[in-house]
Order: C-alpha cells, then structure tokens, then sequence
C-alpha cells in the first residue's frame, strides 16, 4: 500500500528511517484534535470507527495519490479519530458479560469498516475519473 | 446517539492535549518499525498491541471513565492519548489492501492476531497494573 506512505517514510533508507518533519507532525496534529474531539463528541466509537473508514478510504483511493492529505486527513485525522482500543475493550467487555450478540455485532464492525474503507475508495476513484488529472494511474 | 449536553472546554482541550501526543508517536513508531518489519502493517499492529496495553493500566490504576463528564485523567490518557495512539481505520485499510491483493491469508492472520494480540494486550496492561494495588 505505497499510497498510505508518509513522505519520511519513503525517503528514509530502508534501515534507518528519517525522523519526522515538523511539517508532518503539524499536519498529523491538524488532524488528530478535531479527530479525537469528534469520536469523543459523538459517543459512539462503532460510528467514528466506520466514519473513520469511510474517510481513510477515500484519502488513500485518491489519484493521484495525495502524501499531505494522508498524512492530516489519513494518519491524524482517520487515526484519531477511530480506536482500536476502545474496540478491544467492547470486544472484552462482551466477551466477559458472554454476549454472543454483542461479541458477533463487534467482528462485524471490523467486516464492515473493511467494507467502509473499499466503499471509499471507489468513491474516490469515481471522482478521479469525473476529474481526470494529468498522472497516470500506477 | 444521544448528544450529551455541551462538553466544558476545560474538558475538550484535555482531549485534545492528549490526542497530539498519541498520534505523533502512533506516526513516529509506525515510520520506525516498519521499515525494519517483514510485512508493513505489523507497525500498526505494535502501536495497537500498545495502547491496549496502556488502556489496561489505566483501568486497573482505576483512572478509566467513559462519556463527556468523565475527569481530568480519563479524558487526557484514555480518551485523548490512548485513543488517538490506536486506529481501526488503518487496520481496516490494510486488511482491506491485503484482500485487494489477494492476500486472505495474509488478511485473516491480521485480523485475527489484532484481535487476539489486542485482548492479550488489555488483559497483561490490566494483570501487571492490578499487581502493585
């Protein structure tokens, strides 16, 4: 997946990354605060988790690929916003209470942001072909 | 959804001073792991492994709230930093790559070891913090 890239990643040689750019880092903090300030508002962390897919979905579909929106809309924004944690805390808690339901309708937000981030990126090459730019497609 | 009454803004800045820092080291580790990793995506996997680690302390520190009146420390460590350091959205993207890709095996031991690796993870940070109390 080249195009989920960060810029210091793909310059660093292959043994010894480059540190990030403070240029990156402004761009992955832009993203993070309104990130976490909405999964925090909206109190549904199975809705910032799909909406988080959506979205990375339709930054890292994008073509030609775009570095600096992945890194405040992909890795801070998406990144912020969406948890893991908090998913394996629910996926424990339900595992605990021997929620059968609650277990199944946890594996299935994994199943459905998978779809999220494929429903993205067709989204985003749809308006790629609208929009045709001048790069080609790798 | 019920949108709770409005957040104070005391409460809101904490998120957000410990969102800056989750993601920047979610950012730095994965830039640092992946390339000395096999395969990319195991970068995010550590960082995940990570914050349920640390999201396990803080439950057995007994520092762990959830919802928009939750206190100071909760709302910086928990909602803020160990939230934004952990993703689902790029675990997502890379499942679904590897599936593009036509890697459903790489796909399925990715899934699987987050999930497992995840509950492991939470349930080590909450032994290990639970021991000293």
């Amino acid at each position: 997946m080249g195009d989920m890239t960060p810029p210091s990643h793909r310059e660093g040689s292959r043994l010894a990354p480059l540190p990030p750019r403070p240029e990156e880092l402004l761009l992955v903090a832009l993203g993070a605060v309104p990130g976490a300030l909405l999964r925090w508002l909206l109190q549904a962390d199975p809705l910032a988790n799909l909406l988080g897919c959506l979205v990375i979905g339709l930054v890292s579909g994008s073509v030609p690929a775009r570095p600096r929106a992945m890194l405040m809309v992909g890795i801070g924004f998406c990144g912020s916003l969406t948890t893991f944690s908090g998913w394996i805390l629910a996926l424990e808690r339900a595992i605990g209470l021997g929620s059968a339901r609650g277990v199944s309708l946890l594996l299935l937000e994994l199943v459905a942001g998978v779809l999220a981030v494929l429903l993205g990126r067709s989204l985003a090459g749809r308006l790629a072909r609208r929009r045709p730019r001048q790069t080609l497609r790798r | 959804m019920a949108l709770a009454p409005l957040p104070s803004p005391e409460a809101a800045l904490l998120v957000a001073l410990g969102a800056v820092p989750g993601a920047w080291l979610r950012f730095w580790l994965v830039n640092q792991l992946e390339p000395r990793l096999p395969r990319r995506h195991w970068g995010t996997f550590a960082v995940n492994l990570a914050a349920c680690f640390g999201l396990g302390l803080l439950i057995a520190s007994g520092h762990h709230e959830r919802g928009m009146a939750a206190s100071a420390l909760p709302l910086l460590i928990g909602t803020g930093f160990l939230g934004s350091l952990s993703t689902f959205s790029t675990l997502a993207a890379e499942l679904e790559g590897c599936l593009r890709q036509g890697e459903r095996r790489q796909a399925l031991v990715l899934a699987l070891g987050s999930l497992l690796g995840g509950l492991l993870a939470l349930l080590a940070g909450r032994g290990l913090g639970g021991w000293g109390t």
